[in-house]
């Protein structure tokens, strides 16, 4: 199934590594957004935060590998997992095919709530993808 | 960019001063190859599942899990090593980091076309000579950088990569040799005399200074030197080797960009079936169709220019 990569739900927060946010009296669930899963290519494995562990926003948290690469996750947010999708530990293509659905990462507990003001709401982050896209269209005429 | 030209160097070194030049925010080019043999895990490969370490401890091949991807490698002197990090914010990555490959990669097959051979891209990110795999390449976010490692094969020990894998049974190891035999080359396939370390990582060092500018050679520093040190422990220790990584149900090791060899249903002690999957697409392995021409690459086999008919560079 081929995800359009620009479509962006109205109800998540963003931030500029490509990950979405939908929170909830102090829990939020965590995922690679269509744009993100996208630029990463098929996902072959991920290596998810354990339940119960802590982290921090924009650190190195685990890991994510398509052909020929490895990413890193950098959650938006800083937390507690509370659980991991282990149904991605089998089929990690669940984020390529449904990333905003039975391809989410990580449902955690939020340190501090305060972090979701500064995420980007679904207008800003359709601008920043616009950006991401012109900007691939030019590393591809330079080729 | 910063160069090291470190041409032979202690087996885990070849690893970890790209890892290094990562971890301190460094950019820089490494050339060198291992004097001695080693066995490199990727990052998410599981150890147990992949290598049969009793075998590796039997025969004195240490074992060392990189931070990039990809599967195992057996790595020897007979390889070369070229080794690119940049720092995340340079103008010069592109977005979709597997596009890096294509200029990645020019340089090695600038060298092998020096020498005659006809290299071409396979994307993302396999070098080949007449159809045939001869680079393995990997990359990856590492602290601050990306780096993406690749290398050549002078020459390759096929029965000892084969034996270290951890496989099925005899037939699958059989069909393995056979198909990597079939769809992998290296230098030694088609020159009768290959180049030196010492030509290549010339003609390597040429082709990047003309893809990524002038490079400032340089020996490691103390820094550099005791971050490697570091990461030696590290990326060497038990507990890392151990970590989990991916396990599959079936046993599947991949041979090239888009061949794998697969058993499928076995249990129970019941071999499963062997399958040879290229492009998307399985066949069942016939294994005696593989071994019949292993020995010979395949462009010789298509009464293509015999190897050694190709030109020879002094």
């Amino acid at each position: 199934m081929q995800v359009d990569k620009r479509f962006v739900p109205e109800d998540l927060r963003y931030d500029r590594n490509d990950y979405w946010v939908k929170a909830t009296a102090g829990e939020a669930v965590i995922g690679l957004t269509a744009y993100g899963q996208d630029v990463t290519g098929d996902i072959l494995y991920l290596e998810l935060p354990p339940a119960g562990s802590s982290f921090r926003r924009g650190e190195d948290s685990g890991s994510i590998e398509s052909g020929k690469w490895v990413g890193r996750l950098l959650p938006p947010v800083t937390g507690m997992v509370l659980e991991r999708n282990s149904a991605l530990e089998t089929d990690p293509s669940g984020v390529n095919q449904d990333p905003y659905g039975a391809g989410w990462l990580l449902r955690v507990r939020l340190a501090d709530p305060s972090e979701l003001d500064g995420l980007l709401n679904p207008a800003a982050y359709r601008e920043w993808i616009a950006g991401q896209i012109r900007r691939e269209r030019e590393e591809e005429a330079a080729l | 960019m910063d160069f090291y030209d470190l041409a032979g160097i202690d087996w885990w070194s070849t690893q970890c001063f790209y890892h290094a030049l990562a971890y301190l925010g460094r950019e820089g080019l490494i050339i060198c190859y291992p004097t001695g043999p080693y066995v490199c895990l990727g990052l998410h490969d599981d150890l147990d599942q992949e290598i049969d370490r009793a075998y590796c401890e039997a025969h004195g091949l240490p074992l060392l899990r990189r931070e990039t991807g990809g599967g195992v490698v057996y790595l020897d002197r007979n390889q070369i090593f070229f080794q690119l990090v940049l720092r995340r914010d340079n103008p010069a990555l592109p977005l979709r980091r597997q596009r890096l490959y294509e200029r990645f990669l020019q340089p090695a097959i600038r060298a092998c076309r020096f020498y005659g051979l006809p290299a071409e891209l396979r994307a993302p990110a396999d070098i080949t000579v007449g159809g045939c795999k001869c680079s393995g390449n990997a990359a990856g976010d590492i602290g601050e950088c990306v780096a993406y490692v690749g290398n050549i094969l002078l020459d390759f020990d096929f029965d000892l990569m084969c034996r270290l894998l951890r496989v099925p049974g005899p037939d699958f190891r059989a069909c393995l040799r056979a198909a990597m035999r079939r769809y992998l080359t290296t230098l030694a396939d088609w020159l009768s005399v290959p180049p030196s370390h010492l030509q290549l990582s010339t003609a390597l060092a040429a082709g990047f200074a003309e893809e990524f500018g002038p490079l400032n050679r340089r020996r490691p520093d103390e820094e550099l030197e005791a971050e490697a040190e570091r990461l030696r422990g590290r990326l060497t220790g038990r507990s890392w080797l151990s970590l989990p990584g991916h396990r599959r149900r079936e046993r599947r090791i991949k041979i090239a960009e888009g061949v794998y060899l697969v058993e499928q249903g076995g249990a129970r002690g019941e071999n499963g079936a062997l399958l040879l999957e290229e492009g998307g697409v399985a066949d069942r392995a016939d294994c005696p169709d593989l071994l019949a021409d292993e020995e010979l690459p395949p462009s010789y086999n298509a009464g293509d220019r015999r190897p050694d008919a190709l030109p020879v560079e002094a």
